[in-house]
């Protein structure tokens, strides 16, 4: 009987990530075929629902763009920490604290005609976004608090004060006392990049975003030092390199993207600040940074991705009937499968030949 | 494979059957209803009931429509594209259930003036875009005359979603109801701010026992956990939208119930015909769009009598449930005795009345 | 006010058993070095059979038992993911987490809306006669005492014994503990385990007992909020406990205090927990004996065996 046993990888092979998220997504398909079976539908009306139709009109398209747009965007800042070993989940928190403050400067200087605004608003996001991810990046540093930890409690922390603004300071007077903002102005808001769907200049921002980060990482020497200390801690300590200054860099890049998606959605598709500002885009970045390879031009295709099985989902539920919890399934199995399916780059299978232990034991010793 | 397990899958498809639609071979001339609901259908509650009318519109007009519905749609950026998708599928009518959907609503009927909607329990109008609501206050004041009859501490708890001006106007009559039924009743509200949180709704409920209160108001809870926190406590409960005596066998005091029905037929029609208009919709007792169902045997026959006479003016139209003399919670006088209450003042209702001891939250 | 105190006492206890099955089940995952951040979809599945099973059979032990079975599952695809595939665990707890929220909404899809009995309280006998303590600490189903049992048994295993002993050491340093010959990989990946069943009956709790009905995002956080707890207790048993004894009081306080006519945004209370807990976490890991005493070193590590 042959016997298997895991390698490391000396190099990596240019191939094996496309081989791996190929792998992965094949798997997601036939797990997804059985689950399409068990709710009594064809996979392939399923399939086609979720994968086919929400690219078949101009509108369709525009909604995965519409999606894509935070996903790219938090995801770039993400896998720039997450490369570094800085786990920031929350930037669920950061894009919170991104619309907020965009939504102050839209609600104070409501009926502005000014072109100056939406730009305000963007860079206020930004702070926000970086001030928020900034306290898990002192803690860190001055406390050796755990970033995982702060960063996803200072999410909570930011949905409760969205909810007490939206309750309270920021609430629309006129508004009967719903849990809402004021509509925003339009120097407040985002105009629409494509005609006849609701994908907006935001989206570009997205793309500035994925070549500065593919800039960063790939072409220049802090991007390099930050990688490093993320693959070896005391190789980067021992040539100098800062781990604290990679903690601040990891954090705040990512509390950057964050802030500026939520500003993105708040004077993009919504027009206004309300309690449900993000379905989740914050965690499911995450996702799409992993599913990525954490490689800048890997996340461009995870965040198509990932927009198109949300759509895609929106589509099946009507159209085929399948309940949004398939939408839900798919993304956690597409993620799991990947994961698993990326041992494969860092590591080989080899066949060891069958031999009884002892003999094998000796044999290693040997050699 | 064991029974249970099989049971489980077949019951999984056979859900999603129900609430599926077949968009194959459809004929032209059939109006195309689409339906969004806020949160499950489930077999209580607010999108309960807007399914029930769905049914009713089905029922009504048999062969001329189709309808189709989506369920769990949260109010956010993905709101507009079931709508968009359900426009883009031919949908004639589009009924939108729930507050946060209007303005993706009303962006999308200036951008389709030939489809038709119905927006739940807004305030915005359009030539194609309806409003509708219910006179809720009228069956809540009902329901505040059996809590008032029942009740021996004269300390009612409500458990309420936000202050909007529907929920305060329901609270109020609530009070006044009781006030009529027994003038020192004091009412407590624990706001949750929130449509759907189950195990938080239950805690309220308790923590408004615990102060005293003998009946609670389930006031726009989507699941029937506080009616059912209340049967185990053993003290009365009210609630809205369904009829909940399941959950509470004993201690059900009333459920106030809504129907669309008559509505989105009367909608669909005028639809149909095409003289559709962007009337805001508010039906009481008198159009049969609000009623109140399983009143709890434990009301005397005096108790009784008198409850089916304030039915009775509702529905004549002769009573309204807001009319003076009633101050607010500071003393001040709102309304004038004799003076009832005009339904704009009544939409953007903003205070409470004397007797409940909770304040709106700013 | 008696009565109201009397609801915060009681209502806390039973308030807080989802939250402490699941923090035990977490704490000793994470003593063995794996943090599954998939607490919330551990949960929600819990919750979801657990009811399901609980409607179908008649029974609330089927119930828990469905509960732990279906969640401890969901953990195997941590566990195999992080051991096997040595994959991230930040990313693979968020995978088993969103793949449970999924699961649970498919299992109990056609369970909304129906209702089971609560559990039945347990006859103390003339412990539930005393007045005010009595009504405040004896009229309880079992689980809110089977909690404490369990957070004592666990403190003991973790403390006392062997086993213990290994668990923390593979959560210390790995490779040491292999060095030594233990199971890394075994040790690890049934503490996974124990902490997915764990979650599974704090989840079926919530759906059988707590609040008997099923409804999707029922579990509302509290996943999160055990992950939460764990650091608030610098990953001590009694600390933990006292942990999630406080925040089941808090979330009730609130409520009260609403109806009282108190007038605090509410939202202050419910951010209150999060803003100690980091300053709790800011606090203990400023001190490095502190934090080597109890947090384990390799948390949030893959292991592999160089052999």
């Amino acid at each position: 009987m042959a016997r298997y046993r895991l390698e490391a990888r000396t190099e990596r092979s240019a191939a094996a990530p496309f081989l791996v998220t190929g792998m992965a997504i094949l798997l997601t398909l036939v797990a997804g075929s059985g689950l399409f079976l068990i709710y009594g539908k064809s996979p392939v009306a399923g399939f086609t629902a979720f994968f086919i139709e929400p690219l078949q009109s101009a509108y369709g398209i525009g909604e995965v763009l519409l999606k894509m747009g935070p996903l790219l965007l938090i995801a770039q800042g993400l896998a720039i920490g997450f490369r570094a070993r800085i786990w920031n989940i929350g930037a669920e928190g950061q894009l919170i604290l991104g619309a907020i403050a965009a939504s102050v400067l839209a609600i104070y200087f409501d009926g502005s005609t000014s072109w100056l605004l939406l730009p305000a608003m963007v860079v206020a996001a930004m702070l926000a976004g970086m001030a928020w991810a900034g306290i898990a990046a002192w803690l860190r540093n001055s406390f050796n608090a755990n970033e995982i930890l702060v960063t996803f409690m200072l999410s909570s922390i930011a949905l409760q004060l969205l909810y007490y603004l939206v309750t309270g300071p920021l609430r629309d007077p006129m508004g009967f006392n719903f849990p809402q903002s004021i509509t925003f102005s339009p120097a407040a808001t985002f105009p629409l990049l494509i005609e006849g769907t609701r994908v907006n200049v935001s989206l570009l921002l997205a793309f500035v975003a994925t070549v500065l980060a593919w800039i960063y990482m790939q072409r220049s020497l802090p991007g390099y030092k930050l990688v490093v200390g993320g693959l070896a801690p005391q190789a980067a300590l021992y040539a100098g390199f800062s781990d604290k200054r990679a903690v601040w860099v990891g954090l705040l890049i990512g509390g950057a993207a964050a802030g500026i998606a939520g500003v993105g959605e708040v004077a993009g598709p919504l027009g206004m600040l309300q309690r449900n500002i993000s379905p989740g885009y914050g965690y499911a970045a995450i996702i799409v940074a992993f599913l990525g390879g954490l490689h800048p031009i890997g996340i461009v295709f995870s965040s198509a991705l990932m927009a198109l099985i949300y759509v895609g989902g929106d589509f099946a539920r009507l159209s085929v009937g399948l309940p949004s919890a398939v939408t839900t399934i798919f993304q956690g199995l597409l993620l799991t499968f990947y994961l698993a399916s990326a041992l494969f780059l860092q590591y080989r299978l080899r066949r060891v030949d069958a031999r009884p232990p002892v003999q094998a034991a000796a044999a290693e010793g040997a050699g | 494979m064991t029974a249970p397990k099989r049971r489980l899958l077949g019951a999984l498809a056979a859900g999603t059957l129900a609430l599926g639609l077949a968009t194959s071979a459809i004929a032209e001339d059939k109006t195309k209803i689409g339906f969004i609901y806020p949160s499950p259908v489930g077999d209580v509650g607010w999108a309960y009931r807007l399914d029930e009318g769905r049914k009713a519109v089905e029922a009504h007009f048999g062969d001329k429509v189709e309808t189709f519905a989506v369920e769990n749609v949260p109010e956010g950026p993905d709101a507009a594209r079931v709508m968009n998708q359900m426009a883009a599928q031919g949908a004639d009518i589009i009924m939108i259930g729930s507050f946060g959907y209007m303005n993706d609503g009303l962006k999308l009927a200036a951008q389709k003036p030939d489809i038709d909607f119905m927006h739940a329990s807004g305030y915005k109008t359009a030539d194609n875009f309806s409003n509708f609501q219910t006179r809720n206050y009228e069956s809540s004041y009902i329901a505040g005359m059996a809590a008032g009859d029942v009740s021996k501490s004269g300390v009612l708890g409500v458990v309420a979603a936000y202050p909007i001006p529907e929920v305060v106007g329901i609270i109020n009559t609530f009070a006044l109801g009781a006030q009529r039924t027994n003038p020192d009743i004091t009412v407590k509200v624990v706001w949750l701010n929130s449509w759907f949180n189950p195990s938080k709704a239950q805690e309220s409920a308790r923590s408004l026992i615990a102060q005293d209160a003998d009946v609670i108001f389930s006031l726009y809870q989507d699941t029937p956990s506080v009616v059912t926190a209340a049967e185990e406590e053993g003290v009365y409960v009210v609630n809205t939208s369904s009829d909940m005596k399941k959950y509470a066998p004993n201690h059900l005091l009333a459920s106030m119930t809504t129907d669309w029905g008559p509505y989105f037929i009367d909608r669909v029609q005028k639809s149909m015909d095409g003289n559709y208009d962007g009337l805001a919709y508010w039906g009481g007792m008198a159009d049969g769009a609000v009623g109140v169902v399983s009143l709890s045997p434990d009301l005397t026959k005096e108790d009784m009598a008198e409850i089916d006479s304030v039915i009775a003016e509702m529905k004549a139209g002769t009573f309204h449930p807001m009319t003076g003399p009633i101050v607010d919670q500071d003393g001040e006088e709102k309304l004038a005795a004799g003076e009832s209450i005009d339904d704009d003042s009544m939409r953007g209702i903003d205070w409470l009345v004397k007797g409940v001891e909770t304040r709106i939250p700013n | 006010m008696t009565e109201t105190l009397i609801f915060i006492v009681a209502g806390t206890l039973a308030a807080t058993v989802p939250l402490l099955f699941a923090a035990l089940g977490e704490l000793v995952a994470e003593k063995s070095g794996m943090l599954n951040l998939g607490v919330e979809g551990m949960m929600a599945t819990g919750a979801a059979a657990g009811f399901v099973a609980a409607v179908v059979t008649g029974s609330h032990t089927l119930g828990f038992l469905a509960g732990a079975v279906t969640a401890c599952l969901l953990s195997c695809v941590y566990a195999i993911l992080t051991t096997i595939f040595l994959a991230n665990q930040v990313a693979s707890g968020l995978a088993v987490g969103v793949l449970g929220l999924g699961v649970s909404a498919a299992i109990g899809k056609n369970y909304e809306g129906t209702t089971v009995d609560p559990l039945a309280e347990l006859n103390l006998g003339p412990l539930s006669d005393i007045p005010v303590i009595g009504e405040a600490l004896f009229e309880h189903d079992i689980m809110v005492y089977l909690a404490i049992v369990a957070a004592i048994i666990v403190w003991y295993v973790l403390q006392r014994t062997k086993l213990g002993l290994i668990i923390r050491a593979v959560g210390e340093s790995p490779s040491s503990a292999h060095a030594l010959g233990y199971p890394v990989t075994l040790v690890r990946g049934a503490c996974v385990l124990f902490g997915g069943a764990m979650a599974g009956i704090g989840g079926a709790y919530l759906s059988t007992a707590y609040t008997p009905l099923w409804a999707e995002g029922m579990v509302a956080g509290r996943g999160w909020i055990v992950v939460a707890l764990i650091v608030f207790g610098s990953w001590m048993v009694h600390r933990v406990a006292l942990g999630a004894y406080l925040f089941g009081a808090v979330s009730l306080l609130e409520l009260s205090i609403q109806g009282l006519g108190l007038d605090i945004p509410s939202q202050i209370l419910s951010a209150s927990p999060y803003i100690i807990t980091i300053i709790v976490l800011a606090v203990i890991s400023r001190n490095p004996a502190l934090i080597l005493l109890n947090s384990p070193v390799s948390l949030g590590q893959t292991f592999k065996a160089s052999n």
